[in-house]
């Protein structure tokens, strides 16, 4: 028995070593320092923090935050980690029973602090709110910024601060990390942007199952029109779904896209009846598994719009 | 007066839906009816969890592919049946309380395996449709399950009355007693899996029993009381469809509520006890 | 008409029957030999095994041990008490009755003519004529009754094996229940009934099988039904009861009570 216990202590010493620099701050690295709630934020969050600070989402990829049931062994990693991470914008409704049974010392850090929210309902280009009349059983605003590369920068310059605060010996590192981080992001949104602007912007309009993309249309002028609500628990009425149809006949909407978590039987069936294409799978609520095509938040983005574009320039 | 109908001449998505509900109602009336008629009324319901574990199994095997775990499903399902129906035959145990002890396993088996794989995934979400996504192969599907429920019915007609009535006999003059009962059972599983399919649990469930357990006030014997059903069905279908549409309301609920009202209807006014029949009764007929 | 006695062929003979019900012998060690064109009342007390040993003989679900002789082809029917019928279950009297012609219909067969003349005569013959879209529920216990013994004439059986028959049935429809008896009996065929009242047996039955688990006595009627068969069978089950097979309890108190009742 004695032996083993050796062994396991002197791999522990050994990742630490090779970790390079560590200080006493560093104690438990089996615990995450900094835990996230979705999976977004984790992968932000882990491209930020410095070397040696472990990350953990609480809901995991391919998972849904809005009807996520968070378990007792998410209540412990959060009472023993120095840093909750959060959307906000009531993202995350559990999330607030959670910390405050859990008992974690100190405030959650909100990501999108400072941040102008957009409103549902809210449209671009005059093609009118498609929710005349629409009983809205979830919260009025927005929670799904991290589509907006401008906002997701805020959710850099967040995350990046809220670290330095907690690690100041390592502010340096943050600082740097940031600005590599950014810079990849301003590079990829510049490319993206570039392969897009080939397709007109009038005929910039898409149909997705789950109305978590106001942001990122509104990022790049792109019209995303939804059957339902926010989130995936609504059923939808036929009138919802006629209304829709109507739409996208009337506007001739040209692409339809399944999220992964919604119902892809009726996207089917309303790019069936309207005429329009169903484009793959977009990524909204959550990265894909490890090893995915969208596993980190910059592949996500960039999936999306790939994806997106070519389906567009595919039905001109 | 027209204009309420319009949806449906605008729409296939709608016509879809109204024919899915049709070929749902002429299937389900009659098992529905064998079920009210058997005291076996929940066990749609305890179907609709049963196939958990099969599609946890389809899942852990081959991913999110839909046919690998509507074949789980529909397994599990048809395990869950079978053998509550030989704890029946065998032990002195009734119906509901073989079924409820099984399907209670089986969901618990169900519960545990998808928790094994770590992901919060709804897979019950996947595998049941909704009646607005309804496609050519759902209906399809719907229909030859249907119709062959219909023609299996037909075929084992007779003994399987004889052996809801009075097991006893059917011992005694054929042995054809557990081989109807199993086909019975398989029907009522084939029937349900694909109705969640096509239409989700609700309106699979709702339309089975509420129109069977509503005709039952108004007709005596089977055949009529399974055609009364499936009218009430699809004309609840036609009409909750066209509230759905007009009325802003979700329209798999709204289906089965109007197939509620009129079984409340039905156990007010039914002439076959009824509550206001059974009063009037009482008081025409003044006891000696 | 009577056959003489040697006339008739056995139909069933027993041989050492053991009729066991959950490891608990019930009928011990029973022998003898029923015969065609006969009508056999088998008496007892309460707990003397004769619903048992009729399901024994019906081939259902006892364990059994020792040898019954059935001599082939012979068609049985068997009316058990009617416990397992579900009532709520909605049949018709004429579908209901026309199932006993099921050798002749099995799962398919339409009913032609001849299937509904049979039918007609048997429910008339029972009295229920006309009856026929009456919902088999709704009917009184003596009308169901009738109905099954409308139900057991289309079985067109040799031998007929009935289980308290006229439990909780109205005196008419016993006595005319019991009018079908001769009739049968001079069509050949073998009734072999567990009967509950002493009168019935007297009345109509040729033989009696007096039981109290194992056998009092076995032959005709009047031999068989007297007040000293009585009381041993009432003791025979007292002991029985108290010792398990084999005793006889000598001390057990004389039984009292009035003639042709079994002593409790």
């Amino acid at each position: 028995m004695a032996s083993f216990h050796t062994v396991l202590l002197s791999r522990r010493h050994w990742m630490w070593g090779a970790a390079g620099m560590c200080s006493g701050g560093l104690a438990r690295a089996s615990e995450p320092q900094v835990v996230a709630s979705f999976s977004i934020l984790a992968d932000m969050a882990r491209e930020l923090a410095p070397t040696g600070v472990r990350v953990a989402s609480l809901v995991g990829p391919d998972a849904d935050a809005h009807v996520y049931k968070p378990t007792p062994n998410d209540a412990r990693r959060l009472s023993q980690a120095r840093m909750v991470l959060v959307n906000g914008l009531g993202f995350e409704g559990w999330m607030d029973r959670l910390i405050r049974v859990s008992g974690h010392a100190g405030a959650p850090v909100v990501a999108s602090r400072g941040m102008e929210p957009r409103r549902s309902g809210a449209h671009q280009s005059g093609l009118g709110s498609h929710s005349h009349g629409h009983k809205h059983s979830h919260s009025e605003v927005d929670p799904h910024a991290w589509h907006h590369p401008g906002h997701a920068r805020r959710y850099v310059d967040n995350i990046s601060q809220a670290l330095t605060e907690r690690w100041p010996q390592h502010s340096q590192e943050i600082g740097a990390r940031q600005s590599d981080y950014v810079l990849r992001m301003n590079a990829l949104e510049g490319q993206l942007r570039a392969r897009l602007s080939q397709v007109p912007r009038d005929q910039r309009r898409v149909l997705v199952s789950h109305d978590a993309f106001g942001y990122l249309g509104e990022a790049f002028g792109i019209d995303f029109l939804a059957p339902q609500g926010w989130t995936t628990a609504s059923e939808p009425s036929a009138a919802a779904v006629g209304r829709l149809i109507r739409q996208v006949r009337e506007q001739r909407v040209r692409a339809l896209f399944v999220e992964n978590i919604s119902d892809p039987r009726l996207v089917e069936r309303i790019a069936q009846e309207s005429g329009a294409r169903v484009g793959g799978v977009l990524y909204s609520d959550a990265l894909s598994h490890p090893g995915g095509r969208a596993d980190t938040y910059l592949r996500l983005l960039e999936h999306n719009l790939v994806t997106l574009t070519d389906t567009l320039r595919a039905t001109r | 007066m027209t204009a309420w109908f319009e949806p449906f001449a605008e729409f296939a998505f709608m016509r879809r839906a109204l024919v899915g509900t049709l070929a749902l109602s002429l299937g389900a009336a009659p098992m529905g009816c064998l079920l009210v008629l058997r005291r076996m009324s929940l066990v749609g319901d305890a179907m609709a969890h049963a196939v958990l574990p099969g599609a946890a199994v389809g899942f852990v095997l081959a991913g999110f592919w839909l046919p690998a775990m509507s074949l789980g499903g529909f397994v599990a399902a048809l395990m869950v049946a079978v053998a509550a129906g030989l704890v029946t035959r065998i032990t002195p145990q009734r119906e509901d309380a073989s079924f409820a002890a099984i399907y209670l396993i089986a969901l618990a088996l169900g519960v545990l395996l998808v928790s094994l794989r770590a992901s919060q995934m709804d897979l019950m979400h996947l595998l049941f449709g909704s009646v607005l996504a309804v496609d050519d192969a759902a209906l399809l599907q719907m229909a030859a399950v249907s119709g062959l429920t219909l023609l299996v019915l037909a075929a084992i007609y007779r003994p399987l009355v004889l052996e809801s009535c009075d097991p006893a006999f059917l011992r005694q003059v054929s042995g054809s007693g557990a081989l109807v009962h199993l086909a019975f059972l398989m029907l009522l599983v084939a029937n349900l899996v694909s109705a969640f399919h096509a239409l989700g649990t609700l309106m699979a469930v709702g339309l089975m029993m509420l129109p069977a357990a509503a005709a039952r006030f108004w007709v005596a014997d089977l055949p009529r009381m399974a055609m009364l059903a499936a009218c009430l069905g699809s004309s609840s279908g036609a009409i909750g469809l066209l509230l759905s549409f007009h009325a802003e309301l979700p329209s798999g609920p709204c289906i089965v509520l109007i197939c509620g009202l009129c079984y409340i209807v039905s156990v007010t006014l039914g002439p076959r006890g009824g509550i206001l029949a059974r009063r009037w009764h009482r008081q025409t007929r003044p006891i000696r | 008409m009577r056959f003489a006695a040697s006339a008739r062929r056995p139909v069933l003979r027993l041989h050492e029957l053991t009729v066991s019900w959950h490891g608990h012998p019930v009928v011990h060690r029973l022998s003898g030999v029923f015969r065609t064109a006969g009508l056999t009342a088998i008496v007892g007390p309460n707990g003397a095994g004769k619903s048992s040993l009729l399901a024994a003989l019906a081939g259902g679900r006892v364990q059994v041990t020792g040898r019954i002789e059935r001599r082939l082809p012979q068609r049985l029917a068997y009316l058990p008490q009617a416990d397992e019928m579900d009532l709520q279950f909605p049949i018709r009297l004429g579908e209901f009755v026309a199932m006993g012609l099921w050798s002749r219909i099995g799962w398919w067969g339409g009913l032609g003519r001849q299937e509904r003349d049979l039918l007609h005569e048997a429910l008339v013959t029972t009295g229920l004529g006309g009856m026929q879209s009456r919902l088999v529920g709704e009917l009184s216990v003596g009308q169901r009754q009738r109905a099954r013994f409308a139900r057991l004439m289309l079985q067109n059986a040799d031998l007929i094996l009935l289980d308290e028959p006229f439990n909780a049935v109205d005196a008419r429809t016993t006595c005319d229940l019991l009018d079908l008896l001769p009739h049968w009996r001079a069509q050949g065929r073998t009734v072999i009934a567990v009967l509950h009242e002493l009168e019935h047996a007297l009345r109509c039955f040729d033989e009696a099988l007096m039981l109290a688990r194992e056998l009092i006595a076995w032959g005709p009627v009047g031999q068989v039904l007297t007040a000293a068969n009585l009381e041993r069978a009432g003791k025979r089950v007292q002991s029985w009861n108290e010792f398990g097979p084999g005793s006889e309890a000598k001390d057990a108190p004389p039984a009292a009570g009035p003639e042709r009742k079994f002593p409790s």
